[in-house]
């Protein structure tokens, strides 16, 4: 009996201590920081936060990040935000942060998250290089991109760096010919020739066609753009109020009018000459 | 034909007054009418809430009403134009039943749609400013001319029956000799009359054919033109013409019944109409149940997602008692009757004609109500009441006072008029004893 009940406690024990350990069981938390300079202008940084449910990765929305510039000590707080429901959160770097950007050319992020019941504190970090993109364009439709890094004080040519040129659609870019991704040379430069000549643009026939470097180790993420006008000119056309089946009163399709009308006029004529049948029928009857 | 056969034949099919049945029954169907609409007077001071229909269930026993009214009336383009261009001869004692039921149906079919509408005084907006595109604009349309050549339909063919109703004053009292002399004291059987008067018989039974197709088939689109689980066919022009056809000629059978018993028309309307008639009943039930088939094996055998409900709602689910009651009454039981030559005589026919309308009106009622309650976006966030429908007594009270009015107008029509054309059973008693 006392050995059963020695087996029972030992059973016990072990099951509440496998519900604690499940309680305080926390999912790890993947955290990615990328750098990003769009046309040289305000820079942003951009946290992705993951973990693996199920046997696969999810975006995780609602986490607490704090971003800061060199290390994560408090007098290097950049900012904080949530990840939405993409996993993603983004922070502008404030002006505030000026003195410290300017003290190097190379630059370390580092973003932090917020421990919470489901996840622990977790940190990443993103090292880059300050550097910048140059689009320029030739009459004959050539275009030219230089990526350009800075070292010391000075800006020099960036060498081997994997670079897209593209026009910028709604829904995404189009490469500008078959070349998907080209590379810069000693001078920083790369040389892409424009064939999408029938491709759609604004009322001028403008388009924006777009350099990016993306996620590279060095640089992080960068793109220019420039406006040129190598697109055709788009015509609206409007086919508000025009004649279709789903169209207003009064603006029918004529194919439906003539149908309609034509049996309408038909069959009342025949119904109408019958009328008339009735009148002739009193005549007649009156004759008699 | 010596003249005492024509003068029994006349005496016999003469309209006659009221007995006491016949008071008590017309008492009956007023009563129904008195309360409908009072029930209506309360729907136009409240507004359509003292209904059932809400946001889903929009269109609801009315608008089955309507659908069974205008499939009813269906009738008269096959009785009188479809079997007197085919020189059915055995038709010519219904044929006359058989436009008054038209008449009556379409004429209610016309008033249903109006007690439908939340602001009938806005109903005139529907010709000012309706549009050539849409199928309720055709469907008026359609309405109005099918009752047009439905009543000329109707008078033509009563001409020759005028002038001898005028002959019978003292039977027939004053009030209706003054009506008779109104409407066709004119005629006096000339060679030139009975020409242009044929003629016109002849136009209109051609003419009525297809608009009675084009009336049930644009009915038929109001909903099949909408996307929606149920409605959503290529299938429901045929369908609905089947499923009127049937209706209409179910009708003409309780109606041969009823006025045969009551009239006492036996010698007129014989144990072979309704056999010939029971016969076309199972050919009609038989067809519509080929359609009907086809309207839900072959959505179900595919059973897609936004289907699905609504279908299982109607095989095993909320509509399943109802939906089985009318593929049971409307086809399968009058097919099973009307096989046999037994049941073929009047009163196993009468029962099959009644079946096929009870069961008739319920199929209207699961054409327009269920699918309504299964839309492609599931209901969320509503009130309960939105999820289901049931008619409010008003609704009912509605739907069954135009019923009784479609009956009262039947009834006083016979009452006035013969409803057995006088003229041409003599002719073709002559006719037959010629040849």
């Amino acid at each position: 009996m006392k050995k059963h009940n020695h087996l029972f406690i030992t059973l016990l024990l072990s099951c509440i201590s496998v519900a604690v350990i499940a309680q305080d069981a926390k999912n790890d938390l993947s955290l990615t920081l990328s750098y990003f300079n769009n046309n040289n202008q305000v820079q942003y940084l951009v946290a992705h936060a993951k973990s693996k449910i199920d046997g696969r990765f999810q975006m995780i929305p609602g986490i607490n990040v704090s971003f800061f510039i060199t290390n994560d000590s408090s007098g290097n707080l950049l900012g904080k935000s949530v990840t939405n429901d993409k996993g993603e959160a983004f922070l502008l770097i404030p002006p505030t942060a000026k003195e410290q950007w300017n003290k190097s050319a190379k630059q370390t992020f580092v973003v932090v998250s917020q421990a919470s019941k489901l996840y622990d504190e977790t940190k990443a970090s993103s090292d880059i290089t300050k550097a910048k993109v140059k689009i320029d364009t030739t009459d004959d439709r050539k275009i030219t991109a230089t990526v350009l890094e800075l070292k010391d004080t000075a800006w020099v040519p960036a060498k081997g760096v994997d670079l897209k040129i593209a026009i910028k659609r709604l829904d995404g870019d189009l490469n500008v010919n078959e070349t998907q991704t080209f590379t810069t040379d000693s001078t920083g430069s790369i040389t892409a020739e424009f064939k999408r000549d029938s491709i759609p643009g604004d009322i001028n026939g403008n388009i924006t066609l777009i350099a990016k470097v993306e996620d590279n180790d060095t640089y992080g993420n960068l793109s220019t753009e420039k406006i040129v006008p190598w697109g055709s000119k788009f015509q609206y056309v409007s086919n508000f109020d025009e004649r279709t089946l789903f169209a207003r009163r009064g603006k029918f399709p004529i194919w439906l009018g003539v149908i309609a009308y034509s049996i309408i006029i038909v069959v009342w004529g025949i119904l109408i000459s019958l009328i008339f049948d009735i009148v002739k029928i009193k005549k007649l009857g009156q004759e008699v | 034909m010596e003249n005492s056969a024509k003068q029994k034949i006349t005496e016999d099919l003469l309209p006659q007054k009221f007995g006491k049945q016949g008071k008590i029954w017309v008492a009956f169907l007023l009563i129904l009418c008195i309360i409908g609409f009072i029930a209506y007077c309360r729907q136009l001071s409240k507004g359509l809430i003292v209904t059932s229909m809400r946001d889903y269930v929009s269109w609801g026993i009315y608008i089955s009403n309507f659908v069974f009214f205008v499939a009813i009336s269906l009738v008269g383009s096959l009785i009188t134009a479809v079997l007197r261009l085919t020189n059915v001869e055995w038709s010519t004692p219904l044929t006359r039943i058989a436009e008054i039921i038209s008449v009556a149906a379409i004429t209610f079919a016309a008033i249903i749609i109006v007690v439908d509408m939340g602001r009938p005084d806005r109903f005139y907006n529907l010709f000012i400013h309706g549009r050539l595109q849409s199928p309720i604009i055709w469907d008026v349309i359609v309405i109005t001319t099918y009752f047009f050549i439905s009543i000329l339909l109707l008078y033509f063919p009563l001409l020759p029956d005028l002038q001898i109703l005028l002959r019978f004053k003292e039977k027939t009292g004053n009030g209706l000799n003054k009506l008779y002399k109104f409407l066709g004291s004119f005629w006096k059987n000339t060679p030139a009359q009975i020409k242009i008067s044929n003629k016109a018989i002849s136009i209109l039974c051609i003419t009525i054919i297809p608009i009675a197709f084009a009336i049930h088939t644009v009915t038929s689109w109001l909903f099949a033109t909408t996307y929606r689980p149920g409605w959503d066919s290529t299938n429901f022009g045929a369908y609905f013409i089947s499923g009127a056809f049937l209706v209409g000629a179910g009708g003409v059978v309780v109606a041969m019944y009823v006025f045969r018993k009551h009239y006492k028309l036996e010698k007129y309307i014989t144990e072979d109409h309704f056999d010939k008639m029971g016969k076309v009943l199972v050919m009609l039930a038989l067809l519509y149940l080929y359609f009907n088939i086809n309207e839900f094996l072959v959505p179900a055998f595919k059973m897609k997602k936004s289907e699905k409900e609504h279908l299982i709602g109607l095989f095993t689910g909320e509509f399943a008692v109802v939906f089985w009651f009318a593929i049971t009454t409307a086809m399968i039981l009058p097919i099973l009757i009307l096989i046999l030559k037994k049941g073929r005589k009047p009163f196993p026919a009468f029962i099959a004609g009644t079946l096929v309308v009870i069961g008739s009106w319920v199929k209207r009622y699961l054409i327009v109500t269920p699918t309504l309650l299964h839309p492609f976006l599931p209901m969320q966030d509503v009130p309960n009441e939105y999820r289901h429908y049931f008619p409010s007594w008003e609704e009912w009270a509605i739907a069954i006072g135009s019923l009784a009015g479609a009956l009262l107008i039947i009834t006083l029509f016979a009452r006035i008029f013969p409803i057995i054309p006088i003229h041409e059973t003599i002719t073709e008693t002559e006719e037959h004893e010629k040849a």
